[in-house]
């Protein structure tokens, strides 16, 4: 719908649209493109025997190299976690947008503000505060055991569970928001029309809210999903030996393995895989919910 | 790109001059600093140097270079506008600008210091040593610092690519306090450009409550009993030499089928593992890990926090590894003056003592040894006698394909 | 929805809240253990708190890290909201690879990011990290996160409105000001608050642009890791969450965020029916 509202461009909306990217666009071409060329043409170097970059001979070598299958688990889990939270996210955020949105009143934007209340503390003290909870000694075990629900602590920490919840806690803020706006956005009439249409509540939910939200879902997607491939430090803080992710594997390279070629090399590649992915993503979603 | 650098030699040394003049930099600083800045206006094609992190002079200019015999022209001309006062002590910097770990000194250290030099201290902090080192190395001369604590191992690396200026002992008297093995250790014969700062081990650490009967060996980090409850550090040099070790192989070998051996015995420990560990102290007092490889240091750590107050500690009898981490002076440093004094401050015997009772690793400092909390001097684990001392090994840094060798096998194994 | 289920989504939402601020909780009562470790609870005590007053680098960490953030939330606000509309809203030339040019910054690896600022400003500016040097890189990787959310919210939006407005005589600004501005303030909001949390808590980007005398808050944190985070981290965190609360609790007083509310009225029928 939001494809054939559109009107064809007058050369004034051509103008001030080009208008409106200009900052944008020469911002990014500066601080982020320019300085990231540097390490493109990195990962087509090579290194000498003291680990400095030498560019006499550039090639694809860096590339094959990063192809080999034995990475193949560690960038398993890294789609495995982003997934899980990304459909977790979207699952838990769904609600508490249309929630915020339907049932707020005008305790809306209060709402909206406590969402991001927790984020404005400090990230490793968060997690620090996950760690006292879900340590072997710690808040949830001693409950567990107090109750008599097991004799033994769980092993909380260090596996996929504290990973994925650590990565859904830190990224559904970045679902909740996209989702609000786009919720906010809808018109009553809309619903109260579609639930006339539509007898049930799925009914309504599936062919009026889901079209009408898709940009807001494919925002909170995006905003989950791509930070969740891109996360090192909550795999590291929270996972254990058996949770290795390909963010961590180019970290690796970058810091104690200190090969810049080969980490730019599969950094790049992991950037083009997430990017082709979420890209097919999108247009999957916009299909599924234009028709 | 490079244009910035062509012919901005002379510009440096005029402000070099320039700075020595208003700071009364005594000659041979000067000198030296002017033999690192004639070798970086020489720099060799910029890109390749600052994308390998490692921005220098070409090495040999930058290390070897007796101070007065390099770039005379330019040092006469330098010395000629700026007319040095040959002080033997020359007066210090008005700052000082520090990188290091937090929690890494005496809580007042800095303080006492600024008291007494009336020097202002500026503490920047690291989050990890990767990260400093690729910051240290970002322009080839410290990024702005002027003096960081790098690990023992880092030294020689650093001072052959000219990162670090060689250190003038005759501002630091009281290097003489360092105990004799510290006053010529391997990785910096002469302490030329560094000092000493702690020292430690790298053993088992384990939960008496929850482990049975005595540790002793690497092996026990293999011990299926406590499968999901045992821990290595996240390092892979370490983790690797652990390994080597149980095997009865030199620490920082880069045979192939050494390496290989290792790595299969380590593929038999990962299932086992909880974690290959960043927070070695958290895990443990948590109780996720019950028996650990550590940093000694880091053990009284643990026994300072009442769930964990009795862990126990072990050099294992197969060998273990002696890390240590040094203060060094940055070649780019605008205060060297200030770094100097700050060297010799915390080489103070009291001082010293100071920073180890603070965070419980053991300083080389000989004179400092009587202020030091007599509990961590009578233990043998923080303060072996000689014959275990000397039977410590020491880890090299490794570089390029010896490196990748490592590198490569540690991400074959945890990813 | 009928009543039921209303209820269910609202005991879904508070459950949600809880998840929310479980650990906050946790946060402010571990900023009165005596245990300087702060792992384990050991007794009760306020110390930290003139402690923290005390440690000036923290509150210098605290201070670099705001007034990165207030710089970066307040730029990429306004660059990320005027490209997000426009990706959503216009077409022009070269749009379809300015999208590119808004996902790549995000699907970059931080480390990758970080590195390549600090050899581009090393190298090509002389520079060695300053509070300038991370509200650049801040900016840069907030930009796309404000631009997704705009682009969202203004995907869809009626553009005749503008056109209309355009129609009776309002200038473009005029329009903009008064048309879609307003229309797409709760993205821009929204696009500010994750801004603001992105910048708050960076610590890779951060570390390698940090320079003498710019350590951020998440630096000093992770720096003390390795010897203990100390309760007076805890406290630091309290401080600004109660102070954000506050605020939030004078300006809910004050009706401040009494805003638009087109559908209360509908809300109210809809627990009616």
């Amino acid at each position: 719908m939001a494809e054939a509202a559109r009107p064809t461009p007058s050369l004034r909306a051509r103008l001030s649209g080009g208008l409106l990217v200009l900052p944008g666009v020469v911002w990014l071409l500066a601080f982020f493109l320019l300085p990231l060329l540097i390490i493109f043409v990195v990962s087509f170097a090579s290194k000498d025997a003291t680990g400095h970059v030498i560019f006499g001979d550039l090639g694809l070598r860096n590339y094959l190299e990063a192809t080999k299958p034995e990475f193949l688990p560690a960038f398993a889990n890294s789609v495995r976690y982003s997934l899980l939270t990304t459909i977790l996210s979207l699952a838990i955020g769904y609600p508490i947008a249309f929630w915020i949105s339907r049932h707020g009143g005008r305790h809306k934007i209060l709402l909206l503000i406590l969402v991001m209340l927790p984020f404005w503390t400090s990230y490793l003290i968060r997690t620090y505060a996950w760690m006292i909870i879900l340590r072997d000694n710690g808040v949830a075990n001693s409950i567990l055991m107090g109750i008599g629900l097991t004799s033994d602590p769980i092993a909380f920490l260090n596996t996929d569970f504290s990973v994925v919840l650590g990565m859904t806690y830190g990224f559904l803020p970045f679902a909740i928001l996209p989702l609000y706006v786009s919720i906010d956005r809808l018109d009553d009439s809309l619903i109260q029309a579609g639930r006339d249409l539509y007898a049930s509540g799925r009914g309504v939910f599936v062919h009026v809210m889901l079209p009408l939200t898709m940009p807001g879902i494919i925002a909170a997607s995006i905003l989950t999903f791509i930070p969740a491939m891109g996360d090192y430090v909550t795999p590291d803080l929270l996972g254990g030996a058996q949770t290795s992710t390909i963010a961590k594997v180019v970290q690796v390279l970058f810091t104690s393995g200190r090969d810049w070629p080969y980490g730019s090399a599969l950094g790049f590649m992991l950037m083009v895989i997430t990017l082709a992915g979420t890209f097919l993503a999108i247009r999957a979603l916009r299909h599924e919910a234009f028709g | 790109m490079s244009d910035r650098h062509d012919g901005s030699g002379i510009d440096l040394e005029r402000e070099l001059a320039h700075h020595m003049a208003e700071h009364r930099i005594s000659r041979r600083m000067l000198l030296e600093q002017i033999a690192k800045v004639g070798a970086f206006a020489a720099l060799a094609p910029i890109i390749a140097a600052c994308a390998g992190g490692a921005a220098s002079a070409s090495p040999s200019a930058a290390t070897t270079a007796a101070p007065s015999s390099t770039a005379p022209s330019a040092s006469t001309a330098a010395v000629a506008t700026a007319t040095p006062e040959p002080t033997p002590v020359p007066s210090p910097e008005s700052d000082l600008f520090i990188y290091n770990w937090d929690g890494y000194i005496g809580e007042n250290t800095v303080k006492d210091f600024e008291a007494k030099y009336g020097i202002k201290v500026k503490y920047d902090k690291f989050p990890d040593a990767s990260t400093q080192i690729t910051k240290i190395r970002s322009d080839g001369k410290g990024g702005g610092y002027d003096l960081t604590y790098p690990g023992s191992t880092d030294v020689a690396p650093l001072a052959r690519d000219g990162v670090v200026a060689a250190l003038d002992l005759s501002l630091i008297p009281n290097i003489k306090n360092l105990g004799p093995t510290w006053q010529d250790p391997g990785y910096d014969p002469g302490n030329k450009f560094s000092v000493p700062n702690y020292w430690w081990t790298t053993g088992i650490a384990w939960n008496p409550k929850k482990v049975k009967g005595d540790i002793t060996s690497w092996a026990n980090l293999w011990d299926e009993a406590y499968k999901g409850k045992l821990g290595m550090l996240s390092d892979q040099q370490e983790v690797f030499s652990a390994g080597g070790f149980r095997l009865g192989y030199k620490p920082n070998t880069t045979d192939d089928a050494e390496l290989d051996a290792i790595l299969a015995l380590l593929k038999t420990q990962k299932p086992l593992l909880r974690d290959y560990t960043e927070d070695d102290i958290g895990d443990f007092i948590g109780g996720q890990l019950w028996m650990t490889q550590a940093w000694s240091g880091d053990w009284v750590q643990m026994t300072y926090d009442d769930a964990t107050k009795d862990a126990r500690y072990v050099i294992p009898s197969e060998g273990a590894i002696r890390g240590s981490d040094v203060m060094v002076v940055l070649s780019g440093a605008q205060h060297p003056i200030a770094a100097h004094l700050w060297i010799d401050f915390n080489l103070d015997a009291e001082v010293s003592a100071g920073n180890s009772n603070y965070i419980g690793y053991m300083g080389p400092n000989l004179a400092a040894q009587q202020f030091i909390d007599p509990t961590i001097l009578a233990n043998p684990n923080l303060n072996p006698d000689k014959g275990v001392y000397d039977a410590l090994a020491e880890l090299v840094s490794l570089e390029g394909a010896d490196l990748d060798k490592y590198t490569k096998r540690w991400l074959e194994l945890t990813s | 929805m009928n009543r039921g289920g209303s209820r269910w989504l609202t005991a879904f939402a508070i459950l949600i809240y809880a998840f929310l601020f479980a650990p906050i909780v946790v946060l402010i009562i571990f900023s009165f253990n005596t245990s300087r470790r702060n792992f384990v609870w050991a007794g009760f005590t306020t110390d930290w708190y003139p402690k923290l007053f005390a440690n000036r680098d923290l509150l210098e960490a605290l201070s670099v890290t705001l007034q990165v953030a207030l710089i970066a939330v307040i730029a990429a606000t306004v660059i990320g909201s005027l490209l997000g509309l426009a990706l959503a809203r216009m077409r022009f030339r070269g749009r379809g690879s300015s999208e590119v040019l808004v996902l790549l910054p995000m699907v970059t690896p931080e480390i990758i990011m970080g590195i390549s600022l600090l050899i581009f400003f090393s190298q090509v500016f002389g520079q060695n990290g300053s509070l300038g040097q991370i509200a650049i890189a801040h900016i840069t990787f907030c930009i796309s996160y404000v631009a997704v959310v705009v682009r969202a919210r203004a995907r869809g939006m009626d553009p005749h409105l503008e056109e209309a407005a355009r129609d009776l005589g309002s200038s473009s600004v005029g329009a903009f000001w008064h048309v879609t501005l307003p229309l797409i303030a709760p993205a821009v909001g929204a696009g500010a608050m994750l801004a603001f949390a992105l910048s708050f808590d960076d610590l890779v980007v951060t570390s390698f642009n940090a320079g003498v005398g710019s350590t951020t808050l998440p630096i000093f944190i992770y720096s003390s890791i390795k010897f203990g985070v100390t309760p007076q981290i805890n406290a630091i965190s309290t401080i600004i969450v109660a102070v954000v609360a506050i605020a939030l609790l004078i300006g809910w007083r004050l009706g401040t965020f009494e805003g638009e509310d087109r559908r209360q009225v509908a809300a109210e029928t809809d627990t009616r029916a």
